[in-house]
C-alpha cells in the first residue's frame, strides 16, 4: 500500500488536538522554556548588579571572549561589555536546545503510550494505516510543536538580549552560529530525540519512566555546556555543521530500529497486554 | 449466499504456542455468525486474523472477495468494521472529533455526513458533542460500534460487543446488531453470553484453540447432545427419559411403554440447552 498523508495528517491531527487538552503532557517542555531562558539572563542583568561592577570593568569572561572571536566569527569588531555579553549569549544559548529536547520527549512518549493507555492502538490498526504512516503521524505533531517552542524561545532570547543588553549585541548574538545551531542542529537533535522517545515509548506503559530514560538525552548536551563554561571548549559554525551531519546519521540508524519496533503485530500483541 | 467472510484452514502460532488451529468458517451476506470458546480459547486471535491485523502462519483468508496477504490486508481492512472489546476511545476528544479522526483515517469522502448517519445509526447524534471519557460504558460501545460503521463496511467483526453492559445497554447493542445484519452485511460476533449466542446467531461456531463445532443453534442442540422425550406415567413420580434421534422415534417408544401395560400422562420431547451443548463440548473447566 503506498504511503497516504491523508492518514498521517488525520492522526497527527487528533495527537494535537490532544496535546492542546492535556496540560500535563506539555508542562514539562514549558517549564524547560524558563529553565534554559533564565540563566544568561541571571548572569548578564543580576550578577553585575550584585557586584557593582560591569563585566569590562570586572574582568570576568574578558579573556574568554577575546579568545573566542578567532572561532565566532560574530564576536569580531566588538569590545569591551558588548563583546563579553555577546559571548556569554552565545554560550548560553547551547542550554536553549534543552527546549526542542525535552519538548520532544515529553510530548512523543505521551502520543505513543497514550494510545497505549486508552487501548486505542487496535481499532487504530483496524483501519488501512500502515505502520510506517503510524510511526510518521507519531512524530509529527510532537516534532512540530517542539519546534515551533524552540524558534519561540530563540525569539524571547534574542528579545531578551535587546532589551538587556548593550546596543547592538541581539544582532551579534543573531548571526549565523545560532542560525546553524537552531535552524540545522535543533531539528536534527530533535528528531532523534523524538525517535528514541518513540523507541523507549514501546517497552514501558508509564510517559514517566519512558521520560526517565529518554532524559539521559540531556546529559551529552550538560557536559558541553558545562565544558564551554570552563573555557575547554568554543563551538564555532563549523564543529555545528560537523555535528548536523552526525546527527543526520544518528537519525538514520534509529529511523530503522524505529521501522523494526513498530511492526503491526508486535504493537498487537505486545504492545496492548 | 454470498461468502463476506471465509476462512480456510487459519491456523496462528505465537513463538512455540498455537492460538489457533486449522480453523475453517463462512459469514455470509444477511448473516450474524457467533463464535463462542472460553477464555484464551483464540477468538480474539481468529477476529485479529479475520480483520487483517495479523497473518494467519497458514491458512487463507478472503474478505469481501479479497484475499488476505501482507500486500493486500489494508484493503482487505477497508471492508471489515472491527469492534475491539475494549471501546479504545480517545477519552479527551469528543464523540465527533473521535469518530471525524477515523473517517478521515478511512478517507471517507464526506468525513462529517458519515460520522452524523453512524451516530444517526446508534442513536447517539445528540451526544456528538460530549467529551468520550465522561460517557457511560454503554455509550462508548456504542460508539466505538458507530466507529465501526463509517466506512460503511459489508463485514462487521465484533469481539465480545456486550461485555460489561448493564441488561439494558447490552439489550440495545443486540437490536443493533439485528438492524445491521438486515441491511446485508456479514457480522461475525465473539462472545461468552451463551443466551446472546442463541438469540443472534443464525449460526455458531464453538472454538477451543480449533473449531469444535460449526452449525446452526438449533443443529448443534440436536446433533450433539442428541434430544430427548420425557414421558410421565400414571402413579409414579419418576418419569421416563429416551435419547431419540428425530421426533419421529416418539411413536415407538409410547407403544412400547403401553405395551407394558403402563398409562401414560404426558410425553414431552426436549432438546438439551445450549449451554450443554457448550459444556460437552469444551469440558466442563469448574
Amino acid at each position: 500500500m503506498t504511503f497516504a498523508w491523508h492518514r498521517v495528517i488525520a492522526l497527527a491531527r487528533k495527537d494535537a488536538l490532544e496535546l492542546i487538552r492535556n496540560p500535563g503532557a506539555i508542562f514539562p517542555a514549558v517549564m524547560m522554556v524558563f529553565g534554559a531562558l533564565f540563566p544568561a539572563f541571571l548572569v548578564i542583568v543580576v550578577v553585575p548588579r550584585m557586584v557593582g561592577k560591569t563585566f569590562e570593568e570586572s574582568g570576568e569572561f574578558a579573556d574568554e571572549a577575546a579568545r573566542a572571536a578567532d572561532l565566532i566569527p560574530e564576536l569580531a569588531g566588538l569590545a569591551g561589555n558588548a563583546l563579553v555579553q555577546t559571548f556569554i549569549f552565545h554560550q548560553f544559548a547551547v542550554l536553549l536546545m534543552l527546549v526542542p529536547i525535552v519538548a520532544a520527549m515529553a510530548l512523543a512518549t505521551h502520543a505513543v503510550i497514550g494510545e497505549k493507555q486508552a487501548r486505542a492502538l487496535e481499532p487504530l490498526l483496524a483501519t488501512p494505516i500502515s505502520t510506517v504512516e503510524l510511526l510518521a503521524a507519531k512524530t509529527l505533531t510532537p516534532f512540530l510543536f517542539a519546534l515551533a517552542l524552540t524558534w519561540g524561545v530563540v525569539m524571547l532570547y534574542l528579545a531578551g538580549a535587546a532589551v538587556f543588553g548593550e546596543p547592538g549585541v541581539w544582532r551579534a548574538v543573531a548571526g549565523m552560529r545560532l542560525f546553524l545551531m537552531f535552524g540545522l542542529l535543533a531539528p536534527l537533535v530533535e528528531l532523534a530525540s523524538l525517535q528514541v522517545s518513540v523507541i523507549v515509548s514501546s517497552r514501558s506503559n508509564d510517559p514517566r519512566s519512558a521520560q526517565q530514560i529518554t532524559g539521559l538525552l540531556i546529559l551529552p548536551l550538560t557536559a558541553v555546556f558545562v565544558a564551554q563554561l570552563m573555557g575547554l571548549l568554543v563551538i564555532g559554525p563549523s564543529a555545528l555543521i560537523l555535528t548536523s551531519l552526525a546527527f543526520v546519521l544518528v537519525n538514520g540508524i534509529l529511523l530503522w530500529v524505529g521501522v523494526q519496533v513498530f511492526q503491526r503485530e508486535s504493537i498487537l500483541t505486545r504492545w496492548t497486554r | 449466499m454470498t461468502s463476506l467472510v471465509t476462512a480456510d484452514g487459519l491456523t496462528r502460532v505465537f513463538d512455540d504456542r498455537v492460538a489457533v488451529r486449522d480453523v475453517s468458517l463462512t459469514v455470509n451476506a444477511g448473516e450474524i455468525v457467533c463464535l463462542l470458546g472460553p477464555n484464551g480459547a483464540g477468538k480474539t486471535t481468529t477476529m485479529r486474523m479475520l480483520a487483517g491485523l495479523i497473518l494467519p502462519t497458514s491458512g487463507r483468508i478472503s474478505i469481501n472477495q479479497i484475499e488476505v496477504t501482507e500486500v493486500t490486508a489494508g484493503r482487505a481492512r477497508s471492508s471489515v468494521g472491527l469492534l475491539t472489546e475494549a471501546p479504545g476511545l480517545w477519552e479527551r476528544l469528543s464523540v465527533r472529533n473521535n469518530l471525524l479522526t477515523y473517517a478521515r483515517l478511512h478517507g471517507v469522502a464526506d468525513a462529517d455526513r458519515s460520522v452524523d448517519q453512524a451516530l444517526r445509526h446508534v442513536d447517539l447524534l445528540d451526544r456528538a458533542g460530549d467529551v468520550a471519557g465522561k460517557l457511560s460504558k454503554g455509550l462508548k460501545q456504542r460508539t466505538a460500534l458507530a466507529r465501526a460503521l463509517l466506512h460503511q463496511p459489508p463485514v462487521l467483526l465484533l469481539d465480545e460487543p456486550t461485555s460489561g453492559l448493564d441488561p439494558a445497554s447490552a439489550r440495545h447493542v443486540r437490536d443493533l446488531i439485528v438492524d445491521l445484519r438486515s441491511e446485508g452485511r456479514a457480522i461475525l460476533v465473539s462472545t461468552h453470553n451463551l443466551g446472546e449466542a442463541q438469540q443472534l446467531a443464525d449460526r455458531i461456531g464453538v472454538l477451543k484453540t480449533q473449531l469444535l463445532a460449526f452449525d446452526t443453534p438449533r443443529a448443534l442442540r440436536q446433533a450433539r447432545a442428541g434430544a430427548r422425550v420425557v414421558i410421565d406415567l400414571e402413579g409414579s413420580n419418576i418419569p421416563i427419559e429416551k435419547p431419540i434421534d428425530s421426533l419421529s422415534d416418539i411413536p415407538g417408544i409410547v407403544a412400547a411403554i403401553v405395551g407394558d401395560g403402563k398409562r401414560i400422562v404426558r410425553v414431552t420431547p426436549t432438546e438439551r440447552s445450549l449451554e450443554d451443548v457448550y459444556l460437552d463440548l469444551v469440558g466442563d473447566e469448574r
